[in-house]
């Protein structure tokens, strides 16, 4: 009898464990993030029972993206996935691996729910969506208060000239430099001061036709871009090599940011918060002043894979997640940085949150503005040349503006076709 | 004779038995990935689906392609600047420490933290340490009137990451070389001052030629090191300035996942890898000396 009973409950487990339909759910390795993402994957599971959703962190690795290849590799391809930015959907649907959502039932409704239709836009590659936008991250530039007021500026700088200005009353050579114009050496560096720059200057224009797909920033908003990064090494007023923290430790008076850098301030600089003001990149001396100032986006989404063997179910999940409001201002809550959408200012559920953030309002007001990455699978070349042909030449001053500009144009182009 | 046989083949089989999680493991873990590199070797793959035959394509695109070359080319220069100090360092160290006459244990260690600290964290604490407003550059400045630009520089920048290196690994060598000097005979020293000889006689006929096969030891896994070396430029430099510090790991691993050219990144991998064990059989060849201590 006793036997009997254990066959019995070891044979009703199996059934109900092969009854519920399983999703394979990946999300970004970071702890705002997971916090998120928990409580938004139990509540799923407790409105479905039907579905188990085996939510975990991208597994460690070098990068996502090198954890989601060897994925699909082995044959491991998650379901679901965050933390996609658009490059890497670009290479991921290039390889015939991501699901293109807008032919997905209800897709239209989900877009206009979540009030994210000229966002999507600028997400689409070959015309199709694939992936859903989650947060978009204007890069913005942050000034130290003080330091303005002791070189006798009572407001940031907006333009090139008035950055030179402030310079001149500023720098101390070795001691203390005015902005980092140049984030660093690597690929995405680029993200984060020339194509940030040349967004502003050119009012979201792309630097990368992927119509024609050509290389385009060799005009006279990147001529304006060119020769401001020249002038500032050319007079020192600016260094790539100043240590961690330059922005908080007084090194510097303006660096471009992200919203990401709020909560790290909050936590490892409180003193500093109340000497930060925000304001959009500079731009070039003749940008009228009535128009909105484009900037970059740091912005990553969710798609959903090939390979998976549930999509009507993983597509359920996605279109809940993305049409409860109280999501995204939970997601604004924990992790600080804007949902992808249009309704950010307008809508009351995030109300309150900008009340008591006034850095994040900051951020929220530049969503619409925010243009992310071209989508091209060749990003980490692109940005490689402009990084060798164009920001170390004006760096180092090895040539004049128009060459380093020409330069990079042909090397780029070279590898779009 | 038939019971021997039996024995023999119980013994073969033990043996086997014994030696089976050892190849069973070398199967896995080596031997596979060794044959699937072949594959990639000669074929184009981007991570899905099998791979497509491709014949000597990889091959001839790495021979051509002038990036990879100049990552290897910064690899020997990096070898010009770390192999001769990482050496005259480490075998000062275990002179040193062979002189210490009390707290060698305690010399030793400090010197291996070095070794065991995390790449990650100290190529921080030196890109402070060596920034344009740093503490180094700064009482440059006020002693010299001079700055260094350490990783701004095309020409100082690989220096500077050598430099971290050596930092790193002169504890770990100067053990090793250590090691070799206490198994010199006291004797030959006093056998050779009995002779005559001047303390640079004895280091030179003596210490040296003894020491070989601990210097070809450190040279050779100096060598290994800077073919695979990753965390310092990639943290620091970027690979920069005008790829001055770019290496075959970087440049692999931005191909083989960030580029989705899996197949390309491991015929560099080949070429990188018969370039350094070229390397260590010409210095083995060249080098190595038969040493006998009785």
């Amino acid at each position: 009898m006793k036997k009997l009973t254990v066959v019995f409950i070891v044979l009703l487990l199996t059934v109900f464990a092969f009854s519920q339909t399983k999703l394979v759910f990946w999300t970004a390795p970071n702890p705002q993030q997971e916090m998120f993402w928990k409580e938004v994957v139990a509540e799923y599971e407790t409105l479905h029972p039907e579905i188990d959703i085996e939510w975990s962190t991208i597994p460690a690795a070098g990068s996502s993206e090198e954890a989601i290849l060897t994925a699909i590799a082995s044959g491991r391809a998650p379901d679901i996935s965050t933390n996609i930015f658009s490059g890497f959907a670009a290479q991921l649907a290039d390889i015939g691996q991501l699901v293109a959502l807008n032919e997905l039932e209800g897709f239209d409704e989900l877009v206009e729910t979540r009030k994210m239709g000229s966002i999507i836009e600028g997400w689409k590659i070959n015309g199709n969506a694939y992936v859903i936008p989650i947060y978009s991250n204007p890069v913005l530039m942050w000034w130290r208060d003080s330091l303005l007021k002791e070189a006798g500026f009572d407001n940031p700088p907006r333009t090139y000239s008035e950055i030179y200005e402030f310079s001149k009353n500023f720098v101390v050579p070795m001691e203390r430099y005015s902005i980092q114009v140049i984030a660093g050496r690597n690929w995405w560096d680029r993200w984060f001061d020339f194509i940030t720059y040349y967004y502003a200057g050119g009012q979201g224009k792309s630097y990368i036709d992927t119509e024609r797909m050509k290389a385009t920033f060799n005009d006279e908003v990147g001529q304006e871009v060119a020769q401001f990064i020249k002038t500032m090494f050319d007079n020192q007023w600016t260094a790539v090599d100043l240590g961690s923290d330059p922005f908080y430790n007084g090194a510097i008076a303006g660096t471009l940011m992200g919203p990401w850098s709020i909560a790290y301030a909050e936590n490892q600089y409180p003193d500093v918060i109340d000497d930060i003001v925000i304001t959009s990149p500079p731009v070039p001396d003749n940008y009228p002043s009535d128009q909105p100032i484009y900037t970059f986006a740091d912005a990553k989404g969710l798609v959903i894979f090939n390979t998976t063997k549930n999509l009507e179910e993983a597509w359920e999940f996605v279109k809940w997640v993305f049409s409860r409001e109280d999501f995204d201002s939970k997601w604004l809550e924990y992790t600080k940085m804007p949902p992808a959408r249009e309704d950010l200012l307008t809508n009351e559920i995030f109300a309150d949150f900008w009340e008591a953030n006034p850095l994040a309002a900051e951020y929220a007001k530049y969503v619409p503005y925010a243009v992310p990455p071209a989508p091209i699978t060749t990003t980490v070349d692109v940005q490689d040349i402009m990084t060798v042909e164009l920001i170390e030449p004006l760096m180092h001053g090895t040539k004049d503006v128009q060459k380093a500009l020409d330069d990079a144009i042909k090397a780029i182009n070279r590898i779009l076709w | 004779m038939s019971k021997r046989i039996g024995l023999a083949k119980k013994e073969a089989r033990k043996g086997f038995g014994i030696s089976s999680i050892y190849l069973i493991y070398a199967a896995i873990f080596w031997g596979y990935p060794f044959v699937w590199l072949f594959i990639l070797l000669f074929s184009k793959w981007r991570f899905v689906g099998s791979p497509q035959f491709v014949g000597f394509r990889n091959i001839t695109r790495v021979l051509t392609d002038p990036l990879f070359w100049k990552t290897v080319t910064n690899v020997f220069r990096f070898m010009m600047y770390y192999i001769p100090l990482v050496l005259i360092g480490a075998l000062l160290f275990a002179i040193a420490l062979n002189k210490i006459k009390f707290g060698k244990t305690f010399v030793a260690l400090s010197f291996l933290v070095a070794n065991v600290s995390s790449g990650v964290a100290y190529s921080i604490m030196f890109s402070n340490l060596f920034s344009v407003n740093g503490p180094v550059n700064k009482a440059l400045n006020s002693l010299f009137g001079i700055t260094i630009p350490w990783f701004t520089s095309p020409q100082w920048a690989m220096f500077s990451i050598a430099l971290i290196v050596i930092w790193k690994f002169i504890g770990y060598y100067g053990l090793i070389l250590y090691a070799g000097l206490t198994a010199i005979p006291k004797s030959l020293y006093e056998a050779a001052e009995l002779d005559g000889a001047g303390s640079l006689t004895k280091f030179f006929r003596i210490t040296l030629p003894l020491l070989n096969p601990s210097i070809i030891m450190v040279l050779v896994l100096a060598i290994t090191l800077a073919f695979g070396i990753f965390t310092e430029p990639y943290m620091i430099t970027g690979g920069g300035p005008m790829r001055s510090t770019l290496t075959p790991m970087m440049h692999m691993i931005t191909t083989a996942f960030q580029r989705m050219d899996p197949t390309y990144a491991a015929t560099m991998a080949v070429f990188v890898a018969i370039i350094s064990f070229g390397m260590i059989w010409v210095i083995r060849k060249t080098m190595e000396r038969e040493v006998d201590l009785v």
